[in-house]
């Protein structure tokens, strides 16, 4: 009983003690208040990017698989080059056999990618133009943003029609409304019925296609109209290329359908391609490697954010030392009446525990304004949780500890003696 | 009477780089309750030694020292800090109060460390600060007392926690002399009342106040004579 009464009139006195310098105290905690500031800001930051890169491969899926042709090395397409057009990738054959084998197939859709120039009026833009079904808004993961996409009835009725994205349109039409214009595509005059775009902060993948120019049309119109032939111009010489399919998604039941399909089309495609003319993309792998990456930049960021705790420990340390040699003589009083070595090292480490514990909840107090600034000054989403807040605040409490125990065992270890004799 | 205070040939040696310096060198003396002794000697007699050894602030090299029965020469740090803080009561030449604190806090500090409770030891604070003439300084701080004041504090610091031995170093080195006498009626007081006070001085009639006095000389006690004082205020 007479333990507690000492110890709670110990831990009075070293609050008693702060008061007295007050801006001292107060300059002392911000050092600590900066140092949780950062460390959630920090946090938070980390997480909400972590969050949008994650949220951004969600939208195109988890649960699709992409395999998409690729223009084989470059000695074999030299090969082929003498044959007249270059003949590679996916083909509707390969496509049937995977829908055919792949286990967990919900559904699929097919996309024919062309090169073309685009024209309205006097504007001429080229553009990737891909030819394929309604369902390649959904697989995709792209969101309308005016008008509407391509159905079913374009495709049967053989509609020349496009919907294109947005900075496309922008570019075409500046300040002039798209829906229902008549532009032209390698010549030929397609209706303009509707917008997409990509949900807001996407894979850089996705946001690549973002600032290129990309035009959807019906499969029938793209096979009537451009065949599976591309030409590309390259200097004076021209060659031609020709791909069935460029692209093919598949929506899988579950994610462990994705993993599981993508090795199934691994083997089944090598079996029937003699090159490598066709890539198997996987969105989970690559939210796997981002989550990987990130795990780095997580503890880089902590670290370097601790840093500026460490450094408000230093300063925390530096005030106490003063205060010890401040207070000497004070110290030898408490000793010549009574004061143990624990009584005094307690005073002191309560001193530096109270500053940091000071610092902490005011840095958490500010910190809960973290997601708010950030978002509003950086434009950069933040996320906060409550281990976020915590555990700043227990390494604030952590380094008042470790940075007090030093000044306090220094004003314990002082000769009663001496200490009474100093000035 | 009974005994409270027997030092047994006590020594005590200082290492001053290479040599070193005796500072007390074979002391015997007996102090028995009640007893009012006066410790003289000129500057570097080892007085001061003395008076911390008495204190339980150091320990000597060799001998014995018995406090109310109980040899405290070999005990630990934290053992003789619980010897001070139970039976003994500092008074200093610089009356060493704690300047943040207030009177009555600065009378509490050693009740603090007793691990007695505010509520019982804020009346006896206040009862000590009455005695010793303070009842309407409660609330000052040190800074805004005279010297004779700061050194009431100080007596009334060194008695609360009731000791049994009141040490007290040139408790008027400070101060004038008309402040000076109030303080030592008020250690004579203290005496009468039966408190075991040991003071040193330099001073002979102030040391005449006493029923004892210890003359020192280069670490060896040079006279133990009773004071002239007794017989005249008895």
């Amino acid at each position: 009983m007479k333990a507690i009464y000492k110890v709670t009139d110990i831990v009075l006195l070293g609050l008693h003690n702060l008061t007295i310098h007050k801006v001292r105290s107060a300059l002392t905690a911000l050092g600590i208040l900066f140092g949780v500031w950062s460390v959630i800001a920090m946090l938070a930051i980390n997480e909400g990017a972590r969050y949008e890169a994650e949220q951004s491969l969600r939208q195109m899926g988890t649960d699709k698989l992409l395999i998409q042709s690729v223009k084989p090395p470059q000695d074999a397409a030299a090969a082929a080059r003498e044959r007249g057009a270059l003949h590679y990738g996916l083909t509707l054959a390969d496509s049937r056999r995977l829908s055919d084998n792949l286990p967990g197939i919900s559904r699929y859709v097919v996309a024919h990618e062309t090169r073309k120039s685009v024209q309205y009026a006097s504007r001429l833009i080229q553009a990737r133009i891909f030819g394929t079904y309604p369902s390649y808004l959904q697989l995709r993961g792209l969101r309308m943003y005016a008008g509407r996409f391509l159905t079913s009835s374009d495709q049967l009725r053989g509609r020349n029609v496009c919907v294109m994205n947005k900075s496309l349109a922008r570019q075409l039409f500046l300040y002039e409304d798209p829906l229902g214009r008549t532009i032209r595509i390698g010549g030929e005059c397609f209706i303009v019925v509707g917008l997409v775009e990509r949900p807001a902060g996407l894979a850089p993948e996705a946001q690549t296609e973002m600032v290129t120019s990309l035009i959807y049309i019906p499969a029938g119109a793209d096979h009537a109209r451009f065949g599976q032939y591309t030409i590309i111009r390259t200097g004076s010489s021209r060659t031609m290329e020709r791909v069935e399919v460029s692209q093919i998604i598949f929506q899988m039941a579950d994610e462990p359908a994705v993993l599981a399909g993508a090795k199934v089309a691994e083997t089944l495609l090598t079996s029937y391609h003699d090159r490598r003319d066709y890539d198997v993309v996987v969105p989970l792998e690559l939210i796997e490697q981002r989550r990987k990456q990130r795990r780095l930049w997580n503890i880089m960021f902590f670290v370097i954010a601790s840093i500026s705790l460490v450094v408000g420990g230093i300063g925390i340390m530096n005030i106490m030392l003063a205060s010890v040699t401040e207070r000497t003589r004070e110290i030898g009083i408490r000793r010549a009446l009574g004061a143990k070595r624990r009584d005094i090292t307690v005073q002191f480490l309560v001193e530096a525990v109270t500053l940091t514990t000071i610092g902490g909840l005011t840095g958490i107090a500010v910190g809960y304004a973290v997601p708010h600034i950030v978002e509003r000054t950086l434009n950069i989403k933040a996320v906060l949780s409550p281990p976020m807040l915590a555990i700043p605040f227990l390494m604030a409490i952590a380094v008042g500890l470790v940075s007090g125990l030093y000044p306090a065992m220094r004003a314990a270890g002082l000769d009663p003696i001496q200490a009474l004799r100093h000035e | 009477m009974k005994e409270l205070v027997r030092l047994e040939n006590i020594r005590k040696t200082y290492l001053m780089g290479r040599s070193s310096v005796r500072a007390l060198d074979g002391i015997s003396f007996v102090i028995h309750e009640g007893d009012y002794v006066a410790i003289m000697g000129s500057s570097g007699s080892g007085k001061s030694t003395l008076l911390n050894l008495l204190g339980c602030l150091d320990r000597p090299t060799s001998g014995r020292y018995l406090l109310g029965g109980r040899d405290v020469s070999q005990l630990d740090d934290g053992q003789l800090s619980e010897i001070r803080g139970r039976h003994i009561g500092f008074v200093f030449q610089s009356f060493n109060l704690i300047p943040q604190l207030k009177v009555v806090a600065n009378i509490e500090v050693p009740l603090v460390y007793q691990g007695m409770p505010r509520r019982q030891r804020s009346p006896r604070s206040r009862k000590l600060a009455t005695m010793v003439g303070l009842g309407d300084r409660m609330d000052h701080r040190p800074q805004e007392l005279s010297g004779g004041e700061q050194q009431r504090v100080a007596l009334a610091r060194a008695l609360a926690n009731e000791p049994l031995l009141l040490l007290a170093d040139e408790p008027t080195g400070n101060l004038d002399s008309r402040t000076s006498q109030d303080i030592l009626n008020l250690v004579d007081e203290l005496s009468d009342r039966g408190r075991s006070i040991i003071m040193v001085t330099h001073e002979s009639d102030i040391a005449d106040r006493a029923h004892r006095i210890i003359h020192l000389m280069d670490g060896r006690i040079d006279s133990d004579e009773v004071a002239r004082g007794v017989e005249r205020r008895r």
